[in-house]
């Protein structure tokens, strides 16, 4: 298990990731030459693959940020191809860890004393690997079990590091206007953010409150005295990742159940708090058969902005076309709000992407229409949709951790195979 | 249970009272010394000064001590036998990789020194100087230096051993030596909050540093 990370052999890496990727794909022209349309578009295939596995490999053995990044690409708009994707979706779970005495270290110079001391047990090793840190299992003295976030030493400079190469090696990309600056600057800032813990503890409390309200939903509470900024101490919540639940192959009744409550999670932050948990990955996610999902790792929570949030309110269930003028003022008047005129490129592939919206929960739509996510070219076309609005360069900042967040919803609804009663759902919190 | 002869062995082991009595006074002028070090600066304290603070006639100092110097080596010998052990004597560890055994060594060393961050940048400079009992020419520090290098000599064989012994064996101690060397001013420049970017320094290198060695031993 290779964990060599110093700043210099991390740019090596980095460098060796774009240098792969330039000659996998420099073979696939060259060969496709003297190559049919058809065995081209294999060969494609074939080079898509080859290419994500190894971008996979070095991302995973790079931890920490990188692997952070892979996350986040695997789950953003059509950014990477879809064989990419699929590989990248493999670095969800699974990272290199610190050694116990690393951890021991570092919880003791977070809190004072050595995990065995504070805690009446503490497992050394990891039930869970997060891109920044690793959770433990321990006991509180007299209280029921925890689950102890422990961070990586140094992951700040890390993350600003990685950057520095993730720019340099992403310049194709930037220039094409497929990953905007701003994206890029967004991911920077909230990565950074998630480096406090007591932020995130701050989050949780905040959530925890909040969604209440939804019965099946679970939501840690956090235990401050066991807590700082790089140490986090919350409630143990039991419960499945998604590819071992489907693996106890769940009657289409629960499946459709799971997608109502995640459908319903989700619009219910969106539309109720104006507040969402915006780090959509598997790993994120606790499944149970009775249908409770457990909700954890809150270091990325967006809260958006009042204007943002009427907006959003005026566009889900338009009831009119899209292409009116009523619609377009709706548009026009929220770029107004952030000072910017609305773009007619802009304005084109809102339209278009609002329509991709329209076929999920149509408003006119009631009780009796239930859509059905098994159905993948919903999944592609809101991929094609979305970065037809990134390319434009004109999207609101709020909705780059949005897409995150609906592509991470659409993606688990699809691999449920869920049927959702989504307009009644959307109705409800309007 | 414990029998009577481990008993016996036990209480043969104790140190009698003129013993116990000896060492809490060599501890008082250690502590005392320690802290004039690191608020006074090495230079400037004087062994008077030492044994005001120790609250014992200079004399004393005299019985334990010839010069700070010493004081300053004993305190280092103390850091190396307390790093040996907390590897040694950790049940913990006993099936740890190279790379968790070496960051224990090393940041139990670190951590030993912390109280002084001050004194230690000034010991380091102090032994550059030949004459210096701390120095690599004083007979002393160069006893502690290779009880210490040999430890870690034994690591690293016993969690990769060497098929054939070649001339260059002896290198990787002396590497190392330079390694800790190298940490040590890392460390002491480090002004990360809770000394983060150390903590990661260590264990990143580590990491390369066993899995270029285990790469040579193959």
């Amino acid at each position: 298990m290779a964990r060599e990370n110093t700043p210099t052999r991390r740019a090596f890496k980095m460098a060796s990731i774009g240098a792969n990727i330039a000659s996998g794909y420099l073979g696939y022209a060259l060969q496709s030459l003297f190559t049919g349309r058809s065995e081209r578009e294999q060969k494609l295939k074939t080079t898509h693959a080859r290419v994500a596995r190894h971008v996979r490999d070095e991302m995973l053995s790079l931890r920490g940020p990188a692997m952070k990044l892979g996350q986040t690409l695997s789950l953003q708009t059509g950014i990477l191809p879809a064989e990419t994707l699929a590989e990248l979706s493999a670095l969800q779970m699974q990272a290199p860890g610190m050694h116990p005495s690393l951890v021991r270290a570092q919880v003791k110079r977070s809190l004072g004393k050595e995990p065995e001391e504070l805690f009446a047990t503490f497992s050394p090793e990891p039930f869970a690997a997060a891109s920044l840190g690793q959770v433990h299992e321990a006991t509180i003295p007299g209280r029921e079990s925890v689950a102890v976030k422990v961070q990586y030493p140094g992951i700040r400079d890390t993350i600003e590091n990685d950057f520095k190469w993730f720019r340099a090696v992403t310049k194709p990309a930037q220039a094409s206007g497929h990953l905007p600056n701003e994206a890029i600057d967004e991911m920077q800032q909230q990565f950074l953010a998630e480096t406090d813990y007591k932020r995130e503890a701050d989050n949780i409390e905040f959530f925890r409150k909040r969604l209440a309200p939804l019965s099946f939903v679970e939501v840690p509470g956090v235990f401050r005295g066991y807590s700082s900024d790089r140490v986090l101490t919350m409630t143990f919540i039991r419960g499945k990742h998604l590819q071992q639940f489907l693996a106890s192959r769940p009657s289409q009744k629960i499946r459709n159940q799971l997608g109502a409550n995640l459908f319903e999670l989700y619009y219910f932050q969106l539309l109720k708090l104006g507040a969402f948990h915006a780090d959509p990955h598997w790993g994120n996610y606790l499944f149970n058969d009775d249908c409770h999902i457990g909700l954890v790792d809150f270091g990325c929570a967006k809260k958006l902005s009042p204007s943002s949030l009427q907006y959003l309110r005026g566009v889900y269930l338009f009831p009119g076309s899209r292409r009116s003028a009523e619609f377009r003022r709706l548009l026009e008047a929220n770029y107004e709000r952030q000072g910017e005129k609305l773009p007619r490129a802009a304005y084109q592939a809102l339209v278009d992407f609002a329509g991709e919206y329209r076929k999920v929960y149509p408003p006119e739509k009631g009780k009796q229409f239930v859509f059905d996510f098994s159905d993948k070219s919903f999944l592609t076309n809101y991929i094609r949709h979305a970065t037809n609005l990134f390319r434009t360069k004109h999207v609101m900042t709020d909705y780059i951790f949005m897409a995150r967040a609906e592509m991470g919803l659409y993606n688990t609804l699809h691999a449920l195979k869920a049927r959702v009663p989504t307009s009644d759902i959307v109705r409800k919190y309007l | 249970m414990a029998t009577h002869s481990q008993a016996k062995s036990h209480r043969a082991r104790k140190p009698g009272k003129r013993a116990q009595n000896k060492q809490l006074i060599r501890d008082r002028i250690v502590k005392a010394a320690l802290t004039l070090f690191q608020t006074k600066g090495f230079e400037t304290t004087t062994t008077r000064a030492i044994a005001r603070k120790a609250g014992v006639a200079e004399g004393t100092v005299f019985n334990y001590f010839n010069t700070k110097e010493d004081i300053a080596l004993f305190f280092f010998e103390e850091e190396v036998d307390h790093a040996i052990a907390a590897v040694r004597d950790d049940p913990r560890l006993r099936k740890a990789s190279l790379e968790e055994k070496l960051f224990t060594l090393v940041h139990s060393q670190l951590e030993f020194l912390a109280p002084y961050e001050r004194f230690i940048g000034a010991a380091l400079l102090h032994a550059l100087n030949p004459a210096s009992h701390l120095g690599a020419f004083s007979h002393r520090a160069q006893q502690l230096r290779y009880r210490y290098l040999a430890f870690v000599a034994d690591l690293i064989e016993n969690s990769a051993p060497k098929r054939n012994k070649d001339v260059l064996s002896w290198l990787v101690p002396e590497a190392f030596w330079i390694y800790y060397l190298g940490v040590l001013l890392f460390w002491l420049y480090d002004t990360s909050e809770g000394k983060q970017h150390t903590l990661a320094f260590l264990d990143r290198s580590l990491n390369i540093g066993v899995s270029f060695l285990k790469a040579g031993r193959r």
